[in-house]
């Protein structure tokens, strides 16, 4: 019966249109060609990204944007690690998403298990209030977030980005563990209840293991929002050694003439971690992912 | 505040104005190099500026580590940020201990004064007296720091502004001499489109760029008097009619004169069809000196002249390093802003940041040969008239800028420009 | 999972009730530890902000913290509907960007997900590539795009030179005409993929019995979509919906990093020109006011779907 759990994750597939049918699918090959080409036109701003990347300046002013480079100018990547201060502000990025992305996952299954299992009266008014937070426009917030950061003395820092940054993610969450954590089976915490189980082990050893392909999917959308989260760190933020990659990306492109060679590097360079992330997760992706919201 | 901008932009102008031409008195103490660090502790202080160019970052890391060398105790740290973003910047920590020890910053009532305005600068008159910094710097110079009532940092750079052109592009298009009148600036550019080459280079996606052609029109058409009288009253943008001929004359030079497409670059790309040949004119200040050189630009290839406004007075401003209320460190920042000033040391980079250096017992610059075009013209000059960014309250420069763009994108007609801009400062003052 | 196996139950008297445990405390009190944390960050760092915001709408304000905040009651609210030249532009782009995102990159989304739904050749590699963009951040987005854009190194004119277009050729962010939209089609490019993937989770409810019975009815692809498939997405449409408005209403990063609003404060959205009258013209009432104008739409838009999701919770 324990199978039962994984509420939404169950991947029921429409199967492949052909089964054993006549030789070839006309239809399903003229798709493909479709998606060949609409594949081609979507990458193909990396591709420019990329040839710029590796064009010196004379070439990018020089060549069509879509023409080999005549010298391979792999230094850009040398000078966009400079300009863009890589190390620093990739650092803080990677500092700032390692401990946010979790902690925030970490409150929100707790509060999402509180409103979702533990159902008192009125739970649905408070999931309510929550997921209210999860749907109005940050921007709204920042004049007064950036009072609030100063009087408590957290303006300019990393923790300071941090706080908000949680606050800001908790809610959107909490909307999607809550919708998992109510599909999970009542017999499963009865029993365990009867077990003995004080409520606590109920949420770390029953609910949070089932809960892993949502939080998986949460994980990667919360670490590529976080790493790529703009608005407010350009408020919040003032000093260059405590930026964040997007500060730096958008610094770039203000200094003397934009370097084009360099900017592209830095903003493939600056990818990476999220790449890695999402390859890692992307298996939960589309199975798990969006089960809890989109509601079946 | 804006009732005393008339006042403070008329004094700082011609004051100002005074302190290149040279009638500065010749004050000679070097407070100079006093390695005695008071007590053992370790001090960072922090400085804020904008975006510096390669020689002006050599000068400033002569500077740095010099004062490093002679204060072991104390560390500065700089950090640099592109124009808006230096200004957003330092408006957000602006009473808040967030921001720098030190911040170089203009001088003008609009941001320099709204700064000081908000209580952001320390009133260094006690540094003053105790480093003699009066007798450093000319009275010229120093109207511009005392212009809010206190002393409000030390100055540093006096910037003109006029339009560099190209000799070669310019005698291709067969024009002999630099025009004298704004009618022969025009009929220069006929002749430049003529033979075709783009006349003048802008980027209008930063918007203070296209502000200094909108302004030298303003100052053309209308006169010194009436000029002040819109920049520094806010009065009178719908009732006069030379207000309607900036505009219009600006929307002509959209049409015609201006790089193609400027209003989708910035001046830092623009800048590169001036430094490639490809544009005849760019109207830049005093910086842009060390911007040529470090771009690779043949300097016998370029000379100066003022906008031709007729009325004498050359486009500029002044720039400071102020004191951050806020600042931990007040005596150190004192300190490094009394070295850097210093005679031997504004001998080591005098012309990085402009041909003059602020302290009068130091020579004009001889490094970059553009520097040699600018005495003459500042020489030349009888005042001053300064940006309107510098001049108008930060919301009314917003709206400034966006009738500008609208009048060169065709939205807004110049005839209805001076009237829009009139009622948006009447709605919201 | 597997801990869970049930002993035999003791007191089965219980179970026949509906499975509510009932502890000695009230389940509000032992939910409480587990909603703090979350809800004091909430709280303070978000719903405080926001409601200050609003009252902050009703002040004069310069945004120094050494200068006060002056009660001026609907002052800001009246000059941002008739003497702010820039409001009524922003609130214009910013419902066009809602109707256009509705329109262009949602509809797209579903093409791609409802292909790459089937079994085909290189699908995972399809998928990835269309998702890609979404893993970029807006402002590297924006500065690729502007880079895109550049009136005359950039590809999109460089391109149209090269196969004879010369005509077509435009200040594709210079010229107040056409660049919201040139920032439009960035936002569509970096948008489709996330989308793409919330309809292919909910391709995955659609019940396989019912197609496969459809099918074996002799139904065919257009017919089975508009019976079996749709009507199982409609959950999945309400989501990308709301999610589509919310994220159009946030936008901000692109316009900051392509065109910072111009030219000529054409391209200003709600957002940005809150972020812009606080931060840059340091009116700081005013932009409180159209941050509450925006909070307002938000707010009218979401709450009936919280409501209607809320609801039919538990049917």
């Amino acid at each position: 019966m324990a199978t039962v759990a994984a509420p939404a994750a169950v991947a029921r597939r429409v199967p492949p249109a052909p089964r054993r049918r006549k030789p070839r699918d006309w239809p399903g090959v003229g798709l493909w060609i479709a998606l060949a080409v609409s594949a081609l036109i979507w990458a193909t701003p990396f591709v420019f990204m990329f040839l710029t990347s590796v064009k010196s300046k004379a070439d990018v002013s020089q060549l069509p944007t879509w023409n080999l480079p005549t010298v391979w100018e792999w230094g850009n990547y040398a000078d966009a690690v400079d300009t863009g201060n890589l190390w620093v502000t990739g650092g803080n990025s990677l500092m700032i998403s390692v401990i946010k992305v979790p902690l925030g996952l970490l409150l929100s299954a707790a509060a999402a298990f509180a409103l979702g299992r533990l159902r008192f009266r009125r739970h649905k008014l408070v999931l309510a209030l929550f997921a209210v937070g999860s749907m109005v426009p940050i921007q709204i917030g920042l004049g007064p977030l950036f009072n609030t950061m100063y009087s408590l003395n957290l303006l300019d820092s990393r923790w300071g980005l941090i706080l908000p940054y949680l606050a800001f993610g908790i809610p959107y969450q909490i909307f999607m563990l809550y919708g998992f954590f109510r599909a999970i089976p009542d017999e499963l915490e009865e029993s365990a209840r009867i077990d003995g189980a004080s409520t606590f082990r109920i949420f770390w050893q029953i609910c949070l293991p089932l809960a892993r392909p949502a939080l998986a999917a949460l994980f990667i959308l919360d670490f590529v929002a976080t790493w790529n989260e703009y608005a407010m760190a350009t408020t919040l933020l003032q000093s260059q050694a405590n930026w964040t990659i997007p500060l730096a990306v958008q610094s770039f492109n203000t200094q003397h003439a934009t370097d084009y060679g360099a900017l592209n590097a830095f903003i493939i360079m600056s990818a990476v971690p999220v790449l890695i992330v999402y390859l890692m997760f992307q298996r939960y992706f589309v199975q798990g992912a969006f089960a809890g919201a989109v509601k079946g | 505040m804006r009732y005393t901008r008339s006042a403070a932009v008329a004094i700082s102008a011609t004051a100002a104005l005074a302190l290149v031409t040279g009638c500065g008195s010749g004050g000679t103490s070097d407070a100079g190099s006093s390695g005695s660090g008071s007590s053992g502790e370790k001090v960072d202080l922090t400085l804020w500026l904008p975006t510096q160019e390669d020689s002006q970052k050599a000068g400033l890391e002569t500077l740095v580590s010099d004062f490093e060398a002679a204060n072991p105790d104390i560390t500065v740290k700089y950090e640099e940020r592109s124009v808006d973003d230096h200004k957003t910047a330092l408006r957000q920590v602006a009473g808040t201990d967030a921001g720098p020890d030190i911040y170089w910053y203009w001088e003008g009532p609009g941001l320099g004064g709204e700064l000081v305005n908000a209580g952001m600068s320390l009133d260094l008159t006690k540094y003053y007296d105790q480093y003699g910094w009066s007798d450093r710097f000319s009275d010229a110079a120093l109207a511009g720091i005392t212009q809010y009532g206190q002393h409000d940092g030390i100055p540093w750079t006096l910037q003109g502004e006029a339009i560099y052109y190209n000799k070669t592009l310019f005698a291709k298009a067969g024009i002999t001499g630099t025009p004298t009148s704004y009618d022969e600036l025009v009929a220069d550019a006929d002749k430049l489109v003529a033979a075709g080459i783009t006349p003048i280079q802008f980027g209008g996606t930063v918007n203070w760029h296209v502000m200094r052609l909108l302004d030298s029109l303003i100052e053309t058409e209308c006169g010194s008097t009436v000029a002040d009288a819109l920049n520094t009253t806010q009065k009178g943008w719908d009732s006069e009619p030379c207000v309607t001929d900036a505009f219009t004359a600006l929307k002509t030079w959209g049409e015609k004169y201006i790089n193609q497409g400027f209003m989708g670059i910035s001046n830092d790309d623009s800048s590169q069809l001036f430094y490639t040949g490809q544009a005849a004119m760019a109207l830049e200040g005093t910086w842009f000196d060390a911007n040529l050189t470090d771009n690779g630009v043949n300097p016998d290839d370029i000379g100066i002249f003022a906008f031709p406004t007729g009325t004498g007075r050359l486009y500029g401003f002044g720039e400071a390093y102020y004191v951050n209320a806020t600042s931990k460190h007040p005596d150190e920042a004192a300190k490094f802003l009394d070295f850097i000033t210093s005679t031997a040391e504004q001998e080591k980079v005098v012309g990085a940041w402009a041909a003059m250096s602020p302290n009068v017992d130091v020579a004009p610059a001889t490094g970059n040969p553009l520097h040699e075009l600018w005495p003459p013209i500042f020489k030349a000059a009888t005042g001053l008239y300064i940006n309107n960014d510098q001049n108008l309250s930060l919301d009314q420069t917003t709206e400034y800028w966006r009738i500008q763009n609208s009048v060169l994108t065709g939205d807004i007609a110049p005839a209805d420009a001076g009237a829009e801009f009139q009622k948006f400062i009447d709605a919201n003052s | 999972m597997t801990t869970t196996t049930p002993p035999v139950a003791r007191r089965d008297a219980r179970r026949a009730d509906p499975p509510r445990p009932r502890a000695k405390r009230s389940p509000f009190v032992r939910a409480l530890p587990y909603l703090v944390p979350a809800g004091l960050l909430y709280g303070y760092f978000l719903v405080y902000p926001m409601i200050d915001a609003v009252r902050l709408s009703f002040y004069d304000w310069s945004g120094f913290r050494t200068e006060p905040q002056v009660w001026v009651g609907l002052r800001n609210y009246v000059r941002a509907f008739t003497a702010d030249p820039v409001f009524w532009t922003a609130f214009k782009n910013s419902l066009i960007w809602v109707v256009l995102s509705l329109a262009i990159p949602m509809m797209l989304s579903l093409l791609l997900a409802l292909g790459l739904n089937r079994k085909l050749l290189g699908r995972n590699l399809f998928r990835s590539v269309f998702y890609l963009p979404a893993v970029f951040a807006s402002i590297t987005v924006a500065a690729m795009w502007r880079w895109i854009y550049n009136p005359t190194l950039g590809a999109v004119n460089q391109g149209l030179k090269a196969i004879g277009l010369e005509s077509w050729t435009h200040q594709w962010l210079g010229d107040p005409k056409i660049a919201l939209y040139s920032v439009f089609v960035a936002a569509i490019w970096q948008s489709v993929g996330f989308n793409m993937v919330l309809f292919l989770a909910g391709l995955q409810q659609v019940p396989v019995e019912l197609v496969e019975a459809a099918r074996i009815d002799g139904a065919h692809g257009l017919q089975i979509f508009r019976n079996v498939t749709l009507p199982a997405l409609r959950p999945t449409f309400v989501v990308v919906v709301i999610l589509t408005i919310i994220n159009s209403l946030k936008v901000f990063d692109l316009v900051v990093g392509m065109t910072g609003g111009g030219p000529a404060q054409s391209t200003q959205v709600l957002a940005l020109w809150s972020w812009t009258q606080s931060f840059q013209n340091h009116t700081f009432g005013q932009g409180s006011a159209v941050a509450t104008v925006l909070l307002i739409i938000s707010l009218a838009l979401v709450v009936p779907y919280l409501a209607w999701a809320l609801r039919g919770e538990d049917h």
